[in-house]
């Protein structure tokens, strides 16, 4: 074993402490035990382990990664979106400036965009809740055989690993548009006597596909925290007299709340900056502020799709911030 | 029914499990119905679109399916002889693909296996709270703004962008925080004490990572491996703003910028049917792996005797001896 650098105690107190404390920790951790004030001690305490430079030094690799793959290029959009455009190879100049958001300001297109774009995510939020939910109740409460449960989950859940732009480009051509499979099986139906054309290449077609796309980031927490469910609490209050309905209400909903908050974020965050989604199924003729941005990168005019994407980042940071209020999932991570 | 039963019989048990197990199986057909309904909405586009990449040479992109049925249109995308050929890219972006995504289901592996064990070990620290926001913001960042972000930092450092090393980094960036939370979940279950115990019979740390750690939670790296994998394998929104024209293109993107560079053929439909059963398979052998791997072990308490057996019996006996010296 690597020993401390530092100034120890004897070498046997301390093996003696060390085990003491791991074996706390180990049964805290078993037990799910929430951290208690002795954490702040211990803080203390184990800063002066050896094992102080072995955690930082298998953090390091990967917040290292994540620093330069995912926090340095979030810094480089905001410099960026301050920044003067220029025709030269790199497509700025370091000219501070903050004419991209005010032209932003002034822009209807973008923020037309941003609204149909958010309607989009409402929709596909509420959509895939409402559709969702009942997935995740059977599956969670009405399947009893743990092994059925996963085989029906898995069965579920495996469109996820597949690629979405296949599974957009399926959406679109095979199923919708005006010769499409749905078309002909609703006049096949007498349903409808000519082809819907909203069906190809229109907001319809995209709102739909966004919920067939997403709603398994819905249906994944909601599962997991109903898994989770106090079943007595479930036959406590059937014991007592409440009707189904209450039971839901009172019972399973506040204990669900952390699974819808989290599917909430993912679907709002997701569908607000699709960009291929929007692009395969809209066929070029939809957009979105995610097609909006990729536009303008393309022209190029990067401080423009920068300032624009920072926006629509504040937008999603407050969208965040409003669903998070409706639970405390700090606690319950 | 047995509205007769004598005032001894206990009653109340009788009617509690009789009514409970009347509503109970109605709202689970209900429920199960909306599931199979639920799978179908899921399935049905890409189940259309298998089924039409196996028409014949006059075969269009909708039904009714124009017939013979045929593998010609699989044909188109491994053999250069036959007419709407696209075997060349195909076999380019496919070979491209599957470097990257083994790449990064590597790299995605080892990084979140170090976080989570890092994680493991500060598991009551306040500033894990910070640590664990940035590993949960790369999930919750739209792909094209991860994209977007590092072209301009490509271009900030004077860089073109390319796939090895800027397209692999932001995907990479997306599986990192699935994998740690596979790892979280591992170690959730993990019991610790089995460490302890190898510990006390005189493995070292290394011992007891190698003999003891690894052969308990190497399940969960193998699915932040897959994490990784399949997430590249089929990732568009980053890779298409960090691909320069002159590398081959890995396969979403073959597929992505098809309808608009090339005329839409029911080969693209093959090719789509054919990315998605390679990613099947893939989940079908890691549940099989699992499953092996489970049945090995029932409880987890003789998962502990298991390994702990070995872990004795090899390495700790090893590590035993090593100190001995």
């Amino acid at each position: 074993m690597p020993s401390s650098s530092t100034s120890e105690p004897p070498r046997g107190d301390e093996t003696t402490r060390l085990a003491i404390e791991e074996v706390e920790e180990a049964e805290a951790i078993l037990e799910q035990r929430p951290p208690k004030a002795e954490g702040a001690q211990g803080e203390g305490v184990r800063g002066g382990r050896s094992g102080g430079w072995l955690t930082t030094g298998l953090a390091a690799p990967g917040f290292l990664y994540l620093g330069f793959y995912l926090l340095a290029p979030l810094v480089v959009i905001v410099l960026v979106s301050f920044w003067t455009r220029s025709d030269a190879a790199g497509g700025f100049d370091r000219v501070w400036t903050t004419a991209n958001y005010a032209n932003l300001f002034h822009d209807s297109t973008y923020w037309n965009n941003m609204l149909t774009t958010f309607e989009t995510s409402l929709i596909a939020v509420g959509a895939c809740l409402v559709l969702g939910f009942p997935v995740a109740y059977f599956l969670a409460l009405k399947v009893q055989s743990l092994r059925m449960q996963i085989v029906l989950f898995i069965v579920a859940l495996a469109p996820f690993w597949t690629s979405f732009l296949t599974r957009a480009i399926a959406w679109t051509f095979p199923l919708m548009g005006s010769e499409g499979a749905l078309n002909q099986v609703l006049i096949k139906l007498h349903l409808v006597s000519h082809p819907v054309q909203q069906f190809g290449f229109s907001l319809l077609s995209v709102r739909l596909a966004m919920i067939q796309l997403y709603i398994l980031f819905m249906i994944t927490p909601l599962f997991f925290t109903l898994a989770q469910v106090d079943r007595s609490a479930i036959e406590a209050a059937r014991d007592l007299g409440g009707n189904w309905w209450r039971m839901f209400l009172e019972v399973i909903l506040p204990q669900t709340m952390p699974g819808v908050v989290i599917g909430s974020i993912f679907i709002f965050v997701l569908t607000m900056g699709d960009y291929g989604t929007v692009n395969t199924i809209g066929g070029g003729n939809i957009t979105s502020v995610g097609t909006i941005v990729k536009s303008r990168v393309d022209v190029p005019d990067y401080p423009s799709g920068a300032a624009a994407a920072v926006l629509l980042v504040i937008v999603l940071m407050f969208g965040v911030w409003v669903i998070t209020r409706f639970a405390n999932l700090r606690e319950e991570l | 029914m047995t509205a007769a039963a004598p005032a001894m019989e206990r009653t109340q048990d009788v009617v509690v499990r009789r009514k409970v197990k009347q509503r109970r199986d109605w709202a689970k057909w209900g429920l199960g119905g909306y599931f199979v309904l639920f799978l179908i909405f899921l399935y049905i586009p890409i189940i259309l679109m298998a089924i039409l990449s196996f028409q014949g040479s006059y075969g269009q992109l909708t039904f009714p399916f124009r017939g013979p049925v045929s593998l010609d249109w699989w044909k188109t995308l491994f053999d250069s002889n036959v007419p709407n050929t696209v075997s060349d890219d195909v076999s380019a972006s496919g070979r491209q693909s599957l470097w990257l995504s083994l790449v990064a289901g590597g790299i995605v592996a080892v990084l979140g296996f170090s976080l989570s064990m890092a994680f493991r070990r500060r598991w009551r620290f306040k500033s894990d709270v910070v640590a664990f926001y940035v590993i949960m913001l790369a999930l919750m960042t739209p792909a094209f703004l991860v994209g977007l972000g590092n072209q301009l930092l490509w271009k900030f450092m004077g860089k073109t962008p390319n796939l090895w090393e800027t397209a692999l980094g932001a995907n990479v960036v997306w599986g990192i925080p699935f994998s740690f939370l596979v790892m979280l979940a591992v170690w959730n279950r993990y019991d610790r004490h089995i460490e302890e115990a190898a510990r006390d019979l005189g493995a070292n740390a290394a011992t007891t990572f190698r003999e003891v750690t690894l052969p308990l939670v190497w399940t969960g790296i193998f699915g932040s491996f897959l994490f990784g994998f399949t997430l590249t394998w089929n990732d568009f929104d980053r890779t298409i703003l960090l691909q320069n024209g002159y590398e081959a293109q890995p396969l979403p993107i073959l597929i992505g910028t098809w309808p608009s560079s090339r005329p839409i053929l029911p080969n693209l439909y093959a090719l789509g049917a054919g990315t998605t059963a390679v990613t099947l398979l893939l989940l079908l052998l890691a549940l099989v792996v699992v499953t092996v791997r489970l049945r090995f072990r029932s409880t987890p308490q003789q998962q502990a005797a298991e390994e702990l057996g070995e872990a004795v019996g090899l390495g700790g006996a090893g590590g035993l001896a090593e100190r001995a010296k």
